[in-house]
């Protein structure tokens, strides 16, 4: 199990070495022109959250492979070690960005078996909290009055991201908006809990 | 003294004003703000009328108030004034805009004591600014500083081009700016 710094490590470099970069205005252009149209097609708030989420699992799903491939990251022993590979590998290498992760236990069982603290930590209802100190998709953003009071998360998008990933190397997480420095909290948060671990499937038609 | 600043989008709707008193630079804004857009409108125009004619103490009417501008602070009225004279200087603007290709245009329009200095951004915002005093390059760098925090409104995916400006970190920040060089 790498350490954090080594994470660190690969993470720079993965974002020095291997990747093409665009323009950040651009890129927050785009996001924030796709953020408001979004809201001028469903008027609604908590409906943009759901299509941006969905739009974040698409993508998810996709990135996961790419990120694995370039990495070479082997498989994590558990969801702790998750949260380290998504902070500092993960984000770094697509956003340049490292939020800090506040890892927690999951509640304790109800029976008093003593659990290995491996095994615990991979129990479903583990969860770490992203904090980003920075956020390029909301570069030069401000979320005018209804927006506020109709609850969007304007980075939704991220949680789905995550969550598509995450999907496909069989965990099923639940990932949702803590708070948000453009909705005027002190910090923007994302919070990732595991909900459990997929079996793999036998796909339909097979013997 | 005191500084008045319009921002007009391209087809001359008002986007944002503000008054600026630099004698008291701890004592900000009492004035009307973006919530108090001006809407060119016959009833202003009368009132403009009136606060012409009532703030000169000869009887004549025609031109204007006498010394110290007439602007009692914060007086309803004499808005209107400051309005007029802004409004009027636009036909101006456009007429230098015309002949003149650099963005800074010092002063446009002398109106008794008030100067009206303008500024055309790239995309014909106009930025009208009514002194009393000259000050040039302090104007100039205001300028440009208030044009810099509009490209970053602009940038700002919820706002449009002919919106009023709302964003109270726009307004501190021009407010801040204001303070330093005028």
């Amino acid at each position: 199990m790498a350490t954090s710094k080594q994470y660190k490590a690969i993470g720079e470099d993965l974002w020095k070495g291997r990747t093409e970069k665009i323009n950040a205005e651009l890129f927050a252009l785009t996001y924030g022109a796709l953020v408001v149209q979004l809201i001028q097609d469903y008027e609604d708030y908590a409906e943009v959250n759901k299509q941006l989420e969905k739009m974040g699992y698409n993508i998810g799903t996709r990135l996961i492979e790419d990120f694995l491939a370039r990495s070479s990251l082997g498989r994590c022993s558990d969801f702790r070690e998750v949260g380290e590979v998504v902070a500092k590998v993960g984000f770094k290498s697509f956003l340049n960005i490292t939020p800090s992760v506040t890892h927690a236990a999951p509640p304790p069982p109800s029976s008093t078996r003593p659990v290995s603290a491996t095994q615990q930590s991979s129990a479903p209802g583990a969860s770490f909290i992203l904090t980003l100190d920075e956020n390029p998709l909301a570069e030069f953003v401000e979320l005018p009055e209804e927006a506020l009071e109709g609850g969007l998360w304007f980075s939704n998008v991220l949680c789905g991201v995550l969550r598509g990933a995450l999907e496909m190397v069989q965990m099923q997480v639940q990932v949702e908006f803590l708070s948000d420095v453009l909705r005027g909290d002190e910090s923007t948060d994302i919070r990732v809990s595991l909900v459990k671990h997929l079996e793999e499937e036998v796909p339909v038609g097979d013997d | 003294m005191s500084h008045h600043l319009f921002l007009l989008s391209p087809s001359d709707t008002p986007l944002y004003s503000l008054t600026h008193y630099s004698t008291k630079p701890a004592q900000t804004i009492s004035s009307p703000l973006s919530s108090n857009l001006p809407t060119w409108s016959t009833s202003a125009f009368a009132g403009t009328l009136t606060a012409l004619s009532g703030a000169s103490s000869a009887t004549q009417s025609h031109h204007v108030p006498g010394q110290g501008g007439g602007v009692r602070m914060g007086g309803g009225q004499d808005r209107h004034v400051i309005q007029m004279i802004a409004n009027a200087s636009l036909d101006i603007i456009e007429d230098v805009m015309r002949k003149d290709g650099t963005m800074y245009l010092k002063s446009v329009d002398k109106f008794n004591e008030w100067t009206v200095s303008a500024f055309v951004t790239p995309g014909n915002m106009k930025f009208i600014l009514l002194h009393e005093t000259k000050n040039d390059d302090g104007i100039r760098s205001f300028f440009h500083d208030v044009w810099e925090l509009y490209l970053k409104t602009m940038l700002n995916p919820f706002h449009t081009a002919h919106s009023p400006i709302r964003s109270t970190v726009f307004d501190t920040r021009v407010r801040a700016s204001a303070k330093k060089y005028l």
